[in-house]
């Protein structure tokens, strides 16, 4: 008996020296595991909170477009228009055809539409947010390049200037 | 009286034969586990995230321990395996491997019955497949057998040494 438990001693003593080394291990790989396991959703989740976090859409003159291009644009209907402003700011009004893709909640929101964004990753896409000095929609565009959308611009002037030119409208969480 | 010393050594013979026979057979056997494990192990260490979602889809651990237990298990089949190669450490380490063995065992079992489909990752990254959980489900049960009856073999040959030990003394 006392040799029987010498031996289980002996495993636990295996199986303790092989969580030190497997933890070792881990710290010196190039991606290691956080101690807390996250389902592949939510590794997702932080993969695009990490890209929307990430330094903005770098703005040079063939990335953006002004009020003209974001109209015919908008009323030519073979665009994506990403309105990147907060839910709240998107119910109160948005540009007809817009879908949400607010900054702050980026991985809830670019989940919910990627059925409709992903099977053409090379349909053109502008996005938008409050305008002036406003970042969400170079945050967003940047974060929508790196997942691999390759014709991105973004709209500058925003809901701004978009709603001052007396544009029409549309209310509501509906495109 | 001649016959008689005769028919003993030719008694001590067929016994060191027999003894031989059953050594090389626990050498085979020993290596071919030990071979099974180390390389289980490396193929575990190759993908720690997919194995922790292997671990996660079997629904049995606290999340907390999906990550501990993916980092571990494969350095302990690894060092199970290396410590099956030397006489001194193989009791110990077909104990070590049988009672993985009846914790994989277990795992898949439960998920079988809870109608789960699953990759075990027991040799690596593979397919989601029910048939490849029995059959994995079924070399488990024999890995299991024989790392038992080598620690028994192992543990009773000790027990009786040490009695011999006591008697002698």
């Amino acid at each position: 008996m006392i040799r029987f438990a010498r031996d289980i001693g002996a495993v636990i003593v295996i199986a303790i020296v092989a969580l030190g080394v497997g933890f070792g291990v881990n710290r010196m790989s190039a991606n290691p595991l956080p101690t807390m396991y996250q389902t592949p959703e939510q590794r997702f989740d932080a993969q695009l909170t990490r890209l929307v976090a990430a330094p903005p859409f770098p703005i040079t003159p063939n990335l953006t477009v002004n009020l003209d291009e974001f109209h015919s644009a908008v009323s030519g209907h073979s665009t994506t228009i990403l309105d990147a402003r907060p839910s709240v700011f998107y119910e109160r009004g948005h540009v007809p055809g817009a879908l949400n893709l607010a900054r702050d909640d980026f991985a809830k929101d670019y989940s919910r539409l990627a059925p409709v964004l992903k099977p053409d990753l090379d349909k053109p896409i502008i996005v938008y947010c409050a305008g002036g000095e406003c970042h969400d929609s170079k945050m967003v565009a940047g974060a929508l390049l790196a997942l691999g959308f390759s014709k991105v611009r973004v709209f500058t002037g925003g809901w701004d200037e978009w709603s001052a030119a007396g544009l029409p409208t549309v209310k509501g969480t509906a495109p | 009286m001649v016959s008689g010393r005769i028919a003993d050594r030719q008694g001590n013979c067929t016994m060191n034969r027999e003894g031989n026979l059953h050594s090389y057979t626990l050498i085979t056997v020993s290596v071919i586990l030990a071979a099974i494990f180390i390389y289980a192990g490396v193929e575990k260490i190759r993908s720690p995230l997919d194995f922790a979602d292997n671990i996660q889809g079997f629904a049995i651990l606290p999340l907390a321990l999906v990550v501990p237990m993916a980092l571990a298990l494969p350095f302990f089949e690894i060092a199970s395996g290396l410590l099956m190669l030397t006489p001194w450490t193989r009791r110990v380490a077909a104990l070590g491997i049988a009672i993985i063995t009846a914790m994989f065992i277990v795992a898949l079992g439960s998920a079988l019955a809870r109608g789960l489909t699953l990759d075990c990752g027991c040799f690596g990254v593979g397919a989601p497949s029910r048939t490849r959980m029995w059959a994995e489900l079924g070399l488990d049960i024999v890995l299991f057998a024989v790392s038992l009856s080598i620690y028994l073999r192992l543990f009773i040959g000790s027990q009786a040494s040490a009695a011999n030990n006591a008697l002698a003394a």
